[in-house]
């Protein structure tokens, strides 16, 4: 048992014991506590006609969701990664911002701009909303990662087929085909993100199955029927793992970025520039310029002492803790990554698998496995404290850096390690010497990216934050229901600060620091 | 008629093409020699219009294709064929779709691609792997198939970037005599890069070197 | 690098998780708003010194809040007391054993039928449910019943009941009048045109745009947008001699069994039982009516002594709600 088993295997131990378990305890309690009565709730369950509905409902808000994003997301990535648009980074920074707060904000400020009255509130409190705000906020994931995936494609397959056709023929015929199971990818991600989603179609009074399913575990305190609750998320969430397993796994064509001559041609968008740029600027201003200008226009100086004053103790507790889960999770991701990558123990794909199966469970069914796990007497110190929290994210948020991981190190040519293993170098010092060093931008990219999730987190964060220890996404949904529309603006702007500002101070570090 | 006049190509202020000028007749056959580095595959891909001189100009023919900073004439439309020095197979495609697909973008009908699909695979030899990916040819195949894949669209100019450096020298002269021999068939202008001098000789063409940026030479190579 | 920071993080918050906190606290899980509960708590940390650590919920958070978290608790309680805003999910507390039973010297002025005989639960401060009418309207309703009034049909407005103090409303309903007749009232509901909102805020603002004549809100909402000086008269259901009266939705002080701070939780019961703290909500934006009597309110908060309440067993309406479920989502659907 050497240093690489003995650390490996502890990360995969860490995400059975941290993450999986609580789901599997939930299940069990309710088949083998409950008995024959715990049974009955899931028969009760597929035979009433609502569950049906709201899973309807459900597939509705994702399969739209998922669809509009593409259509969107796609022509965007291709503009805003390889043509000639103007102010394609300014763009591509604007699209990423509903990204960094939780989707009910957005919610909230949709509402504020459509109004109570009418005919807009009628269309908005129901599926069209649902829609709508789910998909500003999922859009950026597509645009991100066909940016991407673009970019990994060979240039030289691209400009092959440049000899014969224009651009559109180049990107329907070669490019798109080759990052279409990528594509497919992010799709997949949406919907399940979307899938799970409450905060939205709770706010908008639209019956979704996590929404109602929980109701009925709140309302009439029966963990059997939540636990019934649970098992057709966890089966849509399985299936559509499944579903990438089974056809997305072998289709993956070389897509490793290649430093070739040139680099990836930038496509000229000739006449139509300008025309195109209103199009997109257009897409822009609805799904992110009108709704948070509109937060901006709420704001005051007042407004944002009385935010401080009522909310800058959550806010502190919020970075702090996003912090560190967010390291956590960069450590975390990164053994975790590199045991796939790798192959390295034999139930690597178990290991994988099981990351994304977290990611992609609603987070009330996380919190409340996390209660029923780790609240007893003997283990008071993790769940009377910040540190239950933590397990939480480490849970839900592990696939996140581990997949990145993942990425990262599949651009670092395996013979560099296996030079220096030849050279008699140990596991650790390889790691240290050759592989984080080459590998840390990937790493402090997934650290960004675990940063925002952590910290946008309410549906963990909700279940299980020790009282008096609640964080700002927390605060924001309590304060909510009664505070004035000014109050609600400037905390949703601290949130956005909150993202921003150690984003922009590391992606500033990552920029001047890129190679030449 | 090729015609490069003062083409100058600069990357991130590194000159990887200085002041190149040369004339290439129709039907000619042109190697460019040098060792790594020294430009040759640029001066292909500014002929092919992937990428524009930063100074000088380029002629087709008559006609101005590239300037300074400027590229007047795509790609699709030089009539040009390029065989890369990766192949740059289209590993989604079969062999047939990887040669069809210039065809259908240039909207032949489709007896018209069938006919030179069939033409082309007993050319290079390869009727039977017709519908076998990139992934699953050979070294030998897939050269082949790049090889038809640029000459299907019966390009009055063919570029070749180091084709046969990855190929062991048995193969490597078989295949240098398919290209002697379709280019007498064909009659295209053949414009040819490598490193390996022995090649460049073998290939009996004119031949230009280019050594580094500054120097360039016409005419037999030295020693 | 990054490895040694994290451990030492993790270390770090290992300590300051373990130093059990031997101090003065009482743990309170509170579903009554935050903007109106925290001023009390505050209060009450001043006065006694005891440090409230509190977790509060949202109408919103129905399937994340703090019912799910005292029922995944339950073998190992955090909490020493819950705030609810309505006395369902106290006897649902009750019913599951989560509740304790504690009978504060303070529930002595508060009647009966507001609170546990046993003290698992006790109702304080209030809301109504009332009618909200514009002023416009030509007949002013006297009884909920005008919902099936043909002479209001189409013009008025109600929540939508598969949701918060409507659902408690028709449950209560089905316990008063019986099945046969609560079944009727909602048929009659959809026959008279009545329109379902979201919410009872936007009940209220409807009546007060003038698009309807009268709407069943919450006391609270009715309060509020007569302060902000809309257009809406405050009018009490079956207040006359026989009539079945308003339905009274108290907030109720829960116990909780096996906390970790009993004699703390006393003490909190105990203050927001007290006469003062209904007088502080009074006269918050809450609005809520006092329970004990004598109690100073502003203008427009009624005395409990003077309205004729719905005489109903928070118990029975708390099982008729589950019982109801179904028929309430055939009836939102159709």
């Amino acid at each position: 048992m050497n240093a690489r088993t003995i650390l490996l295997a502890s990360a995969a131990l860490a995400l059975a014991g941290i993450g999986l378990a609580p789901v599997l305890v939930i299940l069990a309690r309710s088949i083998l506590f409950e008995g024959p009565a715990g049974l009955s709730y899931y028969q009760r369950m597929w035979e009433s006609h609502r569950v049906w509905t709201l899973l309807g409902h459900s597939a509705a808000v994702s399969g739209l969701t998922t669809l509009l994003t593409l259509a969107a997301g796609l022509p965007l990535g291709i503009l805003l990664g390889r043509s000639d648009l103007p102010l394609r980074r300014v763009l591509t920074a604007l699209f990423t911002i509903p990204l960094l707060v939780p989707p009910y904000i957005l919610a909230v400020l949709w509402f504020h701009i459509l109004g109570r009255q009418g005919l807009a509130a009628a269309w908005y409190f129901g599926l069209p909303g649902c829609v709508l705000v789910l998909w500003s906020v999922f859009l950026p994931v597509v645009v991100l990662l066909v940016m991407i995936l673009l970019k990994t494609v060979n240039p030289r397959l691209e400009e092959a087929a440049r000899l014969t056709t224009g651009w559109p023929g180049v990107l329907r015929g070669v490019s798109i085909p080759l990052i279409f199971p990528g594509v497919l990818l992010a799709a997949l991600l949406v919907f399940l993100l979307s899938f799970g989603e409450f905060g939205v179609p709770m706010y908008l009074r639209y019956g979704v199955f996590p929404v109602e399913a929980f109701t009925q575990f709140s309302a009439f305190l029966d963990f059997g029927a939540a636990a019934a609750a649970t098992l057709p998320l966890v089966m849509v969430t399985f299936g559509a793992l499944a579903l990438e397993r089974v056809f997305l796994r072998d289709r993956t064509y070389i897509l490793r970025p290649i430093a070739a001559v040139g680099g990836p041609a930038e496509i000229a968008l000739g006449k139509a520039r300008w025309w195109v740029f209103g199009l997109a600027g257009m897409l822009c201003l609805v799904s992110v310029v009108l709704p948070f200008a509109a937060l901006l226009g709420s704001v005051s100086p007042a407004s944002i002492r009385e935010a401080l004053a009522r909310a800058g103790d959550s806010l502190l507790r919020s970075l702090w803790y996003a912090a560190a889960g967010a390291t956590l999770l960069a450590v975390l991701g990164f053994l975790l990554g590199y045991l796939i990558h790798n192959r390295a123990l034999r139930f690597w794909r178990s290991v994988d698998s099981i990351a994304v199966f977290l990611f992609a469970l609603p987070s009330t069914v996380i919190g409340i496995g996390l209660v029923a796990m780790w609240n007893h007497p003997a283990t008071g110190f993790v769940y009377g404290t910040p540190l239950i929290l933590l397990f939480g994210y480490l849970a839900q948020y592990a696939a996140l850096t581990s997949r990145i991981t993942v990425s990262a190190l599949a651009q670092i040519p395996r013979a560099l390690e296996e030079a220096a293993e030849v050279a008699g170098a140990s596991w650790l010092r390889r790691m240290g010497s050759i592989v984080t060093p080459l590998a840390w931008r990937g790493i402090a990219g997934g650290w960004m990216v675990a940063y925002i999730f952590c910290l946008r987190d309410t549906g963990i964060s909700m279940m299980v934050y020790p009282p008096g220890h609640d964080t700002l996404p927390v605060r924001i949904f309590t304060l909510m229901a009664n505070g004035s529309s000014e109050l609600i603006a400037a905390l949703c702007l601290l949130m956005c600060a909150a993202s921003l500002v150690p984003l922009l101070v590391g992606g500033a570090l990552l920029l001047w620091t890129r190679p030449a | 008629m090729i015609r490069f006049d003062s083409v100058s190509k600069e990357y991130a202020g590194r000159a990887a093409v200085s002041g190149f000028s040369m004339s290439i007749a129709p039907g000619e056959r042109v190697v460019l020699v040098g060792p790594s580095g020294c430009g040759k595959t640029t001066v292909l891909r500014l002929l092919a219009g992937l990428t524009v001189p930063t100074a000088g100009r380029i002629f087709i023919g008559d006609r101005k294709v590239s300037g300074p900073g400027t590229l007047i004439v795509p790609p699709e439309e030089r009539n040009l064929g390029f065989v890369f020095q990766d192949l740059a197979l289209w590993p989604h495609m079969s062999v047939r779709g990887n040669l069809e697909f210039g065809l259908k973008a240039r909207g032949t009908c489709r007896e018209e691609r069938e006919r030179r699909i069939r033409e082309m695979l007993s050319l290079v030899e390869l009727e039977h792997r017709a519908g076998a990916r990139p992934g699953e040819l050979s070294g030998g195949e897939q050269q082949r198939v790049a090889l038809a894949r640029a000459l299907i669209q019966r390009p009055a100019t063919l570029l070749m970037d180091e084709p046969l450096s990855n190929l062991d020298p048995e193969l490597s002269l078989r295949l240098r005599a398919d290209i002697l021999r379709l280019q007498r068939d064909l009659g295209f202008t053949l414009l040819y890069v490598t490193h390996n001098r022995e090649e460049a000789l073998a290939l009996d063409g004119k031949c230009v070197s280019l050594v580094w940026p500054l120097f360039q030479k016409k005419g037999a190579i030295p020693g | 690098m990054l490895r040694s920071h994290a451990l030492a993080a993790i270390a770090g918050l290992t300590v300051l998780a373990g130093c059990r906190s031997l101090s003065n606290e009482v743990v309170v899980y509170v579903s009554e708003d935050q903007v109106f509960s925290e001023p009390v708590l505050k209060d009450f940390e001043k006065e006694t010194g005891i440090r409230v650590k509190a977790v509060f919920d949202t109408e919103e958070a129905k399937s994340t809040g703090v019912m799910n978290r005292l029922i995944a608790e339950k073998d190992n309680p955090r909490a020493d007391v819950y705030w609810a805003n309505d006395p369902i999910r106290a006897e649902l507390l009750r019913q599951k054993g989560i509740a304790a039973a504690y009978v504060s010297p303070n529930a002595a002025g508060i009647p009966d039928h507001f609170k546990d005989p046993q003290g698992y639960w006790t109702g304080f401060s209030a809301r109504a449910r009332l009618l909200v009418v514009n002023p416009a309207a030509k007949a002013k309703p006297a009884s909920i019943l005008a919902y099936t009034d043909p002479a209001w049909k189409a013009k008025s407005v109600i929540a939508n009941p598969l949701f918060g103090t409507t659902t408690a409303q028709v449950a209560a309903l089905f316990t008063v009048w019986g099945d046969g007749k609560a079944k009727a009232f909602l048929d009659s509901l959809k026959r008279n045109g009545v329109k379902v909102s979201t919410s009872n805020g936007e009940s209220a603002d409807l009546v007060a745009s003038g698009e309807f004549e009268f709407a069943l809100v919450d006391s609270d909402d009715g309060f509020s947008r007569a302060k902000q000086g809309k257009a809406v008269e405050i009018v009490y259901p079956d207040q006359q001699e026989g009539g079945i009266g308003c339905l009274i939705v108290p907030n109720a002080v829960v116990p909780i069994h096996g906390g970790p701070n009993g004699a703390n939780a006393k003490r909190l019961i105990d203050y927001l039982l007290s006469t003062e703290t209904e007088r502080k909500l009074a006269f918050s934006d809450a609005a809520q009516i006092p329970l004990h009597a004598g109690v100073e309110t502003p203008p427009l908060v009624p005395r409990i002594e003077k309205l004729r309440t719905m005489k109903v067993s928070y118990s029975d309406v708390a099982r008729k709600m589950q019982e109801i479920q179904p028929i309430l989502e055939k009836w939102a659907r159709e």
